[in-house]
């Protein structure tokens, strides 16, 4: 691990899991499960099916709530929190199957991503007050920086439910963007894409980290999660099974066990 | 936005023509009634064409606005100008209270629970004597007026309900071309992705049904002041249907399908008095060929064949 990584790992977590459980009815779906994501890093949370992944994350993005433990983000507690509070204090996510608005073109679905970091209510729309032109043309303007950073701005103009998946997936990334988030959780990204669009997503995500933002990947996709992800989170049956850097996990006797089926 | 401005520009002219044109008392009523139903469409476009949220008990904001205005300045002598703020806050008002719990519902669900809500208002109507007169109606209520102008005179109610539904076109273009509306336009497409964006989908959803309220409520409040008398069944389940079916014929999502739904439903039964007994027979007919031939609603229709003759037009 180089040192500028090391130096990131030391300072403050971004988001700290401590012991959360989650029961469904009597199936344990997370056992006493902490960790911490750090400042400015890729991290990868991977794990077979059943494992509890996206469990986990919908306690971050707060659809559901912990049984017991606590999600410490930015040095708030955020268990039980809104899912429209969370996006205000800078959780953003996409979905694995793409949720886009698709009655509205692309530049559109972009301008509702800024909705948490803009204010015009009821009174500011049907008066047009000068503030509220501004701001509307400041959230255009956002958005279309948006739509050039991850390159697909000649689409601005496209009804978003025509376009093919791939770039559906990378709207949905804009569109997660523009609320200005510290976290960006991705769920599946690279599912339903082909191997070119993969590696592009990947050096999109690599782009966005190095705005600054925090990104935690849930994915099956084992290439994608090893080559760009800093750290990875390794969760089977519910339980964490190994951390660490995409070799170290790699190496693990568990996960090898978990993945491949092999005893002990 | 310019080319709205020289929408809304011949939408002004055509108004004040019309208003010029027709002399016929009758014609200018009928008309003036178009503008209070595109009124009340507008309302429940906003909610269920935009947000996608179904009402089927809006007669009763409806309601609520004339009744309110009724009784307050036939009861307690006050100028109806003083009353239209009281009828609207009292549907705001009520809106609230039912949207609150009801707007957790979806689909189905939603609809169910605005028709009971619709219905008890209805129930209230009829058997509250004391107050509304109870089945056999309201009677008395005053024309408007403003100084020493008269709206009694049909041309200038006209004017009156046209240049309001003007404006209230105006205020919902602006509002669907805004943060709020954009937001409304998502939880129509998806709500768990709205509030992916932190879009906060309940508070979103009370205050479009607040607003679709209070403009069906300003429709009531010129229907009674208009008409001069009211009676429960002029706010009954079946025109809660009524409203639905213009929004839906006229165009979901779309302000100018209002004012097309509007027109159609208000006019077509003046139209076929001929038919006498098989009036609701092709009534129904015509509406279920409107939906057959256009599902989009007219507006969308017309906007397709439009752009097919266009494109067949510019084929070698």
């Amino acid at each position: 691990m180089s040192d500028r990584e090391q130096q990131k790992i030391n300072h403050n977590p971004l988001l700290k899991i401590e012991s959360v459980s989650k029961t469904f009815g009597g199936v344990q779906a997370l056992r006493n499960i902490s960790f911490d994501l750090h400042s400015g890093l890729i991290q990868g949370l991977i794990g077979p099916n059943g494992a509890g992944k996206t469990t986990l994350f919908n306690l971050i993005t707060g659809i559901y709530k912990p049984d017991d433990g606590r999600i410490i983000f930015d040095n708030q507690h955020i268990q039980g929190r809104q899912v429209h509070e969370l996006v205000r204090i800078g959780i953003a996510r996409t979905f694995q199957n793409v949720e886009i608005f698709g009655s509205m073109n692309v530049i559109e679905n972009v301008m509702v991503g800024r909705h948490v970091r803009s204010k015009c209510g009821f009174w500011g729309a049907v008066t047009r007050v000068p503030w509220m032109v501004r701001e509307e043309k400041n959230t255009f303007d956002n958005a279309m920086e948006i739509l050039s950073f991850v390159g697909i701005e000649e689409l601005a103009y496209r009804k978003s439910s025509e376009l093919p998946f791939g770039w559906q997936r990378l709207l949905e990334i804009a569109r997660a963007l523009a609320s200005n988030p510290k976290l960006l959780l991705l769920d599946e990204p690279a599912a339903g894409l082909n191997a070119t669009e993969t590696r592009q997503l990947g050096h999109l995500l690599k782009k966005i980290c190095a705005t600054g933002i925090t990104l935690l990947l849930v994915e099956h996709d084992m290439s994608l999660t090893m080559e760009i992800c800093d750290r990875i989170v390794v969760l089977d049956q519910g339980k964490k099974l190994a951390e660490g850097t995409p070799k170290e996990v790699q190496s693990d006797a568990a996960v090898m066990a978990a993945y491949l089926g092999v005893e002990g | 936005m310019t080319q709205d401005r020289i929408i809304y520009g011949i939408f002004f002219l055509v108004i004040t023509a019309i208003g010029f044109a027709v002399e016929n008392h009758y014609y200018l009523q009928l008309l003036t009634i178009i503008g209070i139903n595109t009124l009340l469409a507008l309302g429940l476009n906003m909610l269920m064409g935009y947000a996608g949220q179904i009402s089927l008990g809006h007669a009763a904001f409806y309601g609520i606005g004339a009744y309110t205005t009724a009784i307050l300045t036939v009861h307690y002598n006050i100028n109806p100008w003083m009353s239209l703020p009281c009828a609207l806050f009292l549907a705001v008002l009520v809106a609230v209270i039912v949207g609150l719990p009801t707007l957790k519902l979806t689909g189905y669900y939603l609809g169910m629970g605005t028709l009971g809500f619709g219905m008890i208002v209805h129930i209230l109507f009829r058997e509250w004597s004391s107050l509304t007169g109870g089945a056999s109606g309201f009677v008395g209520i005053p024309p408007l007026e403003i100084g020493p102008i008269s709206f009694f005179p049909a041309r200038n109610y006209f004017y009156l309900v046209w240049f309001t539904v003007l404006i209230s076109f105006v205020f919902c273009k602006r509002l669907i071309k805004s943060r709020m509306g954009r937001a409304l336009r998502a939880i129509h497409d998806s709500e768990n992705a709205a509030k992916a964006v932190g879009i906060n989908t309940r508070n979103m959803k009370l205050e479009i049904f607040v607003f679709s309220a209070a403009l069906s409520a300003l429709s009531g409040f010129f229907y009674a002041h208009m008409v001069s008398f009211i009676s429960p069944e002029s706010f009954s389940f079946l025109v809660s249907v009524k409203i639905v079916t213009m929004v839906v014929i006229g165009g979901m999502a779309s302000i100018w399908g209002s004012l097309l739904g509007a027109s159609l439903l208000t006019m077509l039964p003046e139209w076929l008095h001929s038919f006498s007994d098989f009036e609701m027979v092709v009534y129904g007919l015509i509406l279920m060929l409107v939906m057959i031939i256009t599902p989009q609603g007219l507006t969308r229709g017309i906007l397709d064949i439009y752009e097919r003759s266009r494109t067949t037009k510019n084929k070698p």
